[in-house]
C-alpha cells in the first residue's frame, strides 16, 4: 500500500489538493508542510524537497498560495505559505472533484469510506 | 519567479535539509543515519531539475547553475558573477555599508597619505627629465659629508660656476621665495618672489603657459629690465586669471613691473611646499634684497642663491662633482675672504626642494615609509575586519553553498562567485576611499593659508592607480579566505556544522581573538606614540624660549621697499614707536631685524684676544639688530651690564650685547658674568669693533628647543636696516591690540606693507606646526583602527547572532 502512494502518479493528481488543504486553517513553511503529510498519512505519504518546492513555487506563482518571510528572534528567518483567495476557491473545487472522484470509485467498487 | 527568488528557494531548500538532519538526530539517530536520511531527500533531483528549466531565467541568471563544471565562457561566466554580486549586495545593505565604509575609510587614509607622498616626493618637480637636474650648494670644506649643511653661494660664484663649467649644458641661479611689497592704489600687499638668473626657466626644460620667460638680456645690466613672470596659481587666484595679464604692470618695491609671461600649471619653483607668486631676474637684486643685502650681485660675502644645472648627455654626478669641487677650489684660492674653506656639494635636485626646515629627502622619505605603513595597517585592520564579517556570512550562506555544491557547481566556480563579490565590494570602498581620501586632502592643505604659493595635492592617474590597485588588493586580502571556506561546503558538513552552532565554528573564534589582540595592541602602540609626543609638544609649550609670548605681538616691515630712503625709514621707526605707544592696552614697544624663531646665523663673528680663526672654522652667531627697549618689550633678559638706550648713537662709541652663551664660550670660568663687559668684538660685514656693555639671557632664535647658539645684538641706531619687525607688549591679551597696531603702522605710512600681525603664541603654533600635523595624523590613524577594532569586539562578543544580524 505504502508503496502504491510514494507512486509519482498518485501524487501528482492529489499533491496540490494535500498542500492546499494543509494551508487551509493556517500559515505553514515548508518543512511543517512535508512533515505534516508525513505524520498525517503515517509515514505513508512523503514530499522530498526536491518536488515539494518546485509544487509551492508553482502554486505560488499561479496566485493560489502566497509566501512571506517571517523572521522570529533568534532563530532564522522562514518562508511561511498561506492561502489567497483564488487558491480558497481553487481548494473548494479541487475538494469537490475529489469528493466526486471517490464517491464514483466507491460506487464501482463498493468500497465504503471508512 | 524574480532572480531573488531563486535565491529564496535555494535557501528554503537548505532550511527544510537541515530540519530534517536535525530532527533525525534528535530522534535519537547517529550522524551518519541523520546523514543518509537528509541526502536521501535529494536522490530523486528530476523535479527540481524540471522546475528549473521550466524557469529558463534561472540557468541564464544565475551565477552558478545546476551542473555549471566551469567551463563555460569566461567572460560570460565573469559578468554572471557580477549581476549575481550586484543581486547579493542588494540583499544586504547594511553589511555593504558597514563593509564599505570601514574599508572605505582604511583606503581614505592611504590614498591621503599616498597622495601627500605623490606630490612631495614621488612627483614633487613638475619638469623634464629631473634626474638630469642637480642642486648645488657651498658648503664647508672639512665637512666632506654629503648631509653636511648647505648654504647658498654668491651671484658673483654663481657667474663663475656656470662660465667655467664642463659639465652642465646650463646652470642657473635661484634664491629662496622673499617678501615684497606690492603697491596698488595706494594700499600695500604682500608677495612672494624669487629672483632668478635668466636661464632659470631654460635649465629646467619648461614651457610658460602664457607670454614669454627671460630672455638673455634681461639677466645682464643690474636694475635695468623690470620684467616678471606670475605664478599660474597667482594669475588664477589674485588676478582672477585675467587673459591681459601680460603685458599687465605691478608697482613692486616702488618700481613698476612688466609681467611677460606666466609659469606653468602646478609649478612652484625648486621647492616643495611654498613657492613664490612671481619670478624676478637676478639682475633686479639691488632694487629687492634689502639694504644689507646690496651689492648682492658683485659681493662674494652676501650669498643668497642657490644653482641648479642641468648635466650633459653622459656626465656622470660623479664628474660633475670633481669638476665642480676644481672649480671651487680654484675661487677659494682667488677670492680666499668670501670663499676659503668652502667648496661646493653636487646633489640630486629633489635635495634642495624640502628646504632646511623640512630636513633631507632621505628624512621626507623614511618619514612617508612610516606613515605609508602605519595607513597599511589601518586598512589590513579594516579586511580583516570585513573578513570576520563574510566569514559569519559565509556560515549563514553554508546551506546555500552546500545546495550549490550539492547541484553540481565546481568549487572553482563557487570561489570565484565569492571573489567577485569581495572585489566588488573592494571597488565600491575604493569610490569611497577617494572620497575620503580627498576630503582628508582638504583637512589638511586647507590649514594652509595663501593656498596660491603652496604646493597642491596632486591627485593624478598615480594617486587613481594606487587607489585602484589597494581597492582591488583589499578585495583578495579579505574575500579569499572567507570564500574558500564557504566553498569548502559539502552537504553533510554543512549539516553537521548547521546542527552544532548557528554561528562560528570554535576554530574561527580562536583565530579571529588571536587576531584582534595583535590589532588591538598596534592601535594602542599608535595612539600611545602619539600621546608621547603629544606630551612632549604640550612641554615644549611650557618651555621657557628666552623670550616672552604671553604678551607678545609682532609685526614684519619693509619701508626700504616701499622706496623710502635712509632718513624717512628712521622718521618711520621713530613715528611708529610713538603711535604704537599711545595704544591703550600697550605697555612698550620697541624694532627688531629678527622674527622670534626664524633668525639665521652668519659665520664671521671676531672676538678681541682669540686668534684670528681661518675662514674654515669661522664662529657663526646671530646678528639681531635691535632699537632701545627691545629686552623689556621681547622679555628678554640682562643678566649682566646694560641694555641700549638713547646715549648709543650714530656717532657714539659702537657697542653690543652678547648673549650668556657668547659669554661662556670666550669668557669662561666660574662667575663670568661680568667678564665680558668692556671687551671687544666684531660682527659679520663690519670693520669695527664693538664694546660689549651687557650680557642677554640666551634664548631660542631659529627654532623651538634648540641647542644654545651665539647671538649678538647691535643698537638699531648704529646699525641702519630698512627691514625691522615691530615688538608690542602688551598689558592684557595681546590679540586685543593687533588690530589697533596694525592700523596705527598704517597710518604713519600707507605705503608700507603691515600685513600679518602675529601674537607669540601663533608663532609657537608656527614652529611646532610640522609636530601636530604628524600627531594629528597618528591620533586619527589610531583612533580609526581602535574604533574599528572596538566595533569588531562587539560583534564577536554578540555570538553566533551576528551571522543572521548581518544578512
Amino acid at each position: 500500500m505504502a508503496e502504491n502512494l510514494t507512486d509519482p502518479e498518485w501524487k501528482k493528481g492529489s499533491a496540490e489538493l494535500l498542500v492546499l488543504s494543509l494551508l487551509e486553517d493556517q500559515a505553514r513553511h515548508g518543512y511543517d508542510i512535508s512533515k505534516l503529510i508525513q505524520i498525517r498519512s503515517g509515514g505513508a505519504l512523503r514530499f522530498h524537497v526536491t518536488s515539494l518546492y518546485p509544487l509551492l513555487h508553482r502554486l505560488e506563482k499561479q496566485g493560489w498560495i502566497e509566501g512571506r518571510w517571517v523572521e522570529k528572534p533568534e532563530q532564522r528567518r522562514r518562508r511561511y505559505y498561506r492561502l489567497t483567495a483564488p487558491g480558497r476557491k481553487a481548494l473548494g473545487s479541487k475538494q469537490k472533484s475529489w469528493r466526486d472522484f471517490v464517491a464514483v470509485i466507491s460506487r464501482i467498487t463498493g468500497i465504503e469510506h471508512a | 519567479m524574480t532572480p531573488g527568488a531563486e535565491a529564496e528557494l535555494v535557501e528554503e531548500l537548505a532550511q527544510h535539509l537541515e530540519d530534517r538532519y536535525r530532527e533525525s538526530m534528535s530522534g535519537g539517530a547517529d550522524e551518519e543515519d541523520a546523514y543518509q536520511t537528509t541526502v536521501s531527500e535529494l536522490d530523486d533531483m528530476y523535479p527540481l531539475a524540471q522546475g528549473i528549466e521550466r524557469n529558463q531565467r534561472m540557468a541564464r541568471y544565475d551565477a552558478v547553475p545546476a551542473g555549471d563544471s566551469g567551463r563555460g565562457n569566461w567572460l560570460e561566466d565573469g559578468w554572471r558573477d557580477l549581476r549575481y554580486a550586484v543581486r547579493t549586495m542588494w540583499n544586504s545593505p547594511i553589511f555593504v555599508l558597514f563593509a564599505v565604509l570601514t574599508l572605505g575609510l582604511g583606503i581614505g587614509a592611504n590614498t591621503t597619505v599616498f597622495t601627500v607622498v605623490n606630490t612631495l616626493i614621488l612627483n614633487p618637480l613638475p619638469v623634464e627629465n629631473t634626474a638630469e637636474l642637480e642642486a648645488l650648494a657651498a658648503s664647508d670644506m672639512k665637512k666632506s659629508s654629503k648631509s653636511a649643511a648647505t648654504y647658498p653661494i654668491s651671484y658673483a660664484d654663481w657667474k663663475d660656476y656656470q662660465a667655467r663649467n664642463e659639465v652642465f649644458r646650463s646652470l642657473a641661479g635661484y634664491t629662496a621665495p622673499r617678501v615684497v611689497t606690492l603697491q596698488e592704489s595706494g594700499e600695500s600687499g604682500r608677495m612672494f618672489s624669487e629672483l632668478v638668473t635668466d636661464n632659470y626657466f631654460l635649465t629646467l626644460g619648461l614651457a610658460p603657459a602664457k607670454g614669454r620667460f627671460f630672455l638673455p638680456e634681461e639677466g645682464v645690466v643690474p636694475g635695468t629690465h623690470a620684467v616678471a613672470v606670475m605664478n599660474y596659481a597667482t594669475w588664477q587666484s589674485r588676478f582672477g586669471g585675467a587673459a591681459d595679464i601680460v603685458g599687465g604692470t605691478l608697482r613692486l618695491n616702488s618700481i613698476v613691473f612688466t609681467v611677460v609671461g606666466v609659469a606653468p600649471p602646478g609649478f612652484i619653483g625648486v621647492n616643495a611646499v611654498f613657492g613664490p607668486d612671481l619670478w624676478i631676474p637676478a639682475a633686479m637684486a639691488e632694487q629687492f634684497l634689502p639694504n644689507e643685502m646690496h651689492n648682492a650681485l658683485s659681493d662674494r660675502s652676501k650669498a643668497v642663491f642657490q644653482a641648479l644645472g642641468r648635466r650633459k648627455p653622459g656626465i656622470t654626478e660623479a664628474q660633475a662633482q670633481a669638476n665642480l669641487s676644481a672649480i671651487a677650489s680654484r675661487l677659494a684660492r682667488e677670492y680666499p675672504t668670501a670663499n676659503e674653506g668652502h667648496t661646493i656639494t653636487v646633489r640630486p635636485i629633489r635635495e634642495a626642494l624640502y628646504g632646511s626646515s623640512m630636513g633631507s629627502s632621505a628624512q621626507m622619505l623614511f618619514a612617508s615609509a612610516a606613515l605609508l605603513m602605519v595607513v597599511g595597517i589601518v586598512l589590513l585592520i579594516a579586511c580583516s575586519n570585513v573578513a570576520n564579517l563574510l566569514l559569519a556570512r559565509a556560515a549563514a550562506r553554508r546551506q546555500e553553498m552546500a545546495v550549490r555544491v550539492a547541484m553540481g557547481a565546481s568549487r572553482q566556480r563557487l570561489v570565484r562567485q565569492l571573489l567577485t563579490e569581495s572585489v566588488l565590494l573592494g571597488l565600491l570602498s575604493g569610490a569611497v576611499g577617494m572620497f575620503a581620501g580627498y576630503a582628508g586632502l582638504q583637512l589638511l592643505f586647507g590649514t594652509l593659508p595663501g593656498a596660491a604659493n603652496f604646493v597642491t595635492p596632486k591627485l593624478d592617474a598615480t594617486v587613481f592607480g594606487f587607489a585602484l590597485i589597494i581597492s582591488v588588493a583589499t578585495g583578495f586580502v579579505f574575500g579569499t579566505i572567507p570564500a574558500i571556506q564557504a566553498s569548502r561546503a559539502s552537504v553533510s558538513e554543512a549539516l553537521k556544522e548547521a546542527a552544532r552552532t548557528t554561528g562560528r565554528s570554535r576554530r574561527r573564534v580562536t583565530l579571529a581573538n588571536s587576531l584582534l589582540v595583535g590589532q588591538v595592541a598596534f592601535s594602542f602602540l599608535l595612539l600611545m606614540t602619539a600621546a608621547l609626543f603629544l606630551r612632549s609638544i604640550g612641554r615644549a609649550y611650557q618651555m621657557d624660549p628666552g623670550f616672552q609670548t604671553a604678551h607678545l605681538a609682532v609685526l614684519m616691515t619693509s619701508p626700504g621697499q616701499a622706496g623710502y630712503g635712509k632718513a624717512q625709514t628712521k622718521a618711520f621707526y621713530k613715528e611708529v614707536r610713538e603711535r604704537v605707544a599711545r595704544i591703550p592696552g600697550v605697555e612698550s614697544d620697541s624694532w627688531s631685524s629678527n622674527l622670534p624663531l626664524w633668525a639665521r646665523s652668519v659665520s664671521g663673528l671676531q672676538v678681541e684676544g682669540q686668534q684670528p680663526r681661518s675662514q674654515a672654522d669661522q664662529i657663526r652667531s646671530i646678528v639681531n639688530i635691535v632699537d632701545a627697549g627691545y629686552f623689556e618689550t621681547a622679555g628678554v633678559a640682562i643678566e649682566t651690564g646694560r641694555e641700549f638706550t638713547n646715549v648709543d648713537r650714530e656717532d657714539s662709541a659702537p657697542v653690543a650685547i652678547v648673549n650668556a652663551k657668547v659669554a661662556e664660550d670666550f669668557w669662561p670660568g666660574g662667575n663670568s658674568g661680568s667678564r665680558p663687559l668692556g671687551k671687544r668684538i666684531q660682527i659679520p660685514g663690519e670693520n669695527k669693533m664693538r664694546q660689549i656693555v651687557g650680557v642677554a639671557r640666551t634664548g631660542n632664535y631659529s627654532t623651538w628647543g634648540e641647542a644654545p647658539q651665539h647671538c649678538v645684538y647691535v643698537p638699531l641706531e648704529q646699525d641702519y636696516s630698512d627691514a625691522m619687525t615691530l615688538y608690542v607688549r602688551s598689558k592684557g591679551s595681546p590679540e586685543e591690540i593687533l588690530l589697533p597696531v596694525q592700523h596705527e603702522v598704517r597710518s604713519a605710512a600707507p605705503q608700507v606693507l603691515a600685513v600679518d600681525i602675529r601674537t607669540g603664541s601663533q608663532i609657537i603654533d608656527g614652529g611646532l606646526f610640522q609636530a601636530k600635523v604628524g600627531v594629528g595624523m597618528l591620533s586619527v590613524f589610531g583612533l580609526l583602527a581602535l574604533g574599528m577594532e572596538s566595533w569588531r569586539i562587539r560583534s564577536i562578543s554578540g555570538g553566533g547572532r551576528s551571522g543572521c544580524a548581518w544578512r
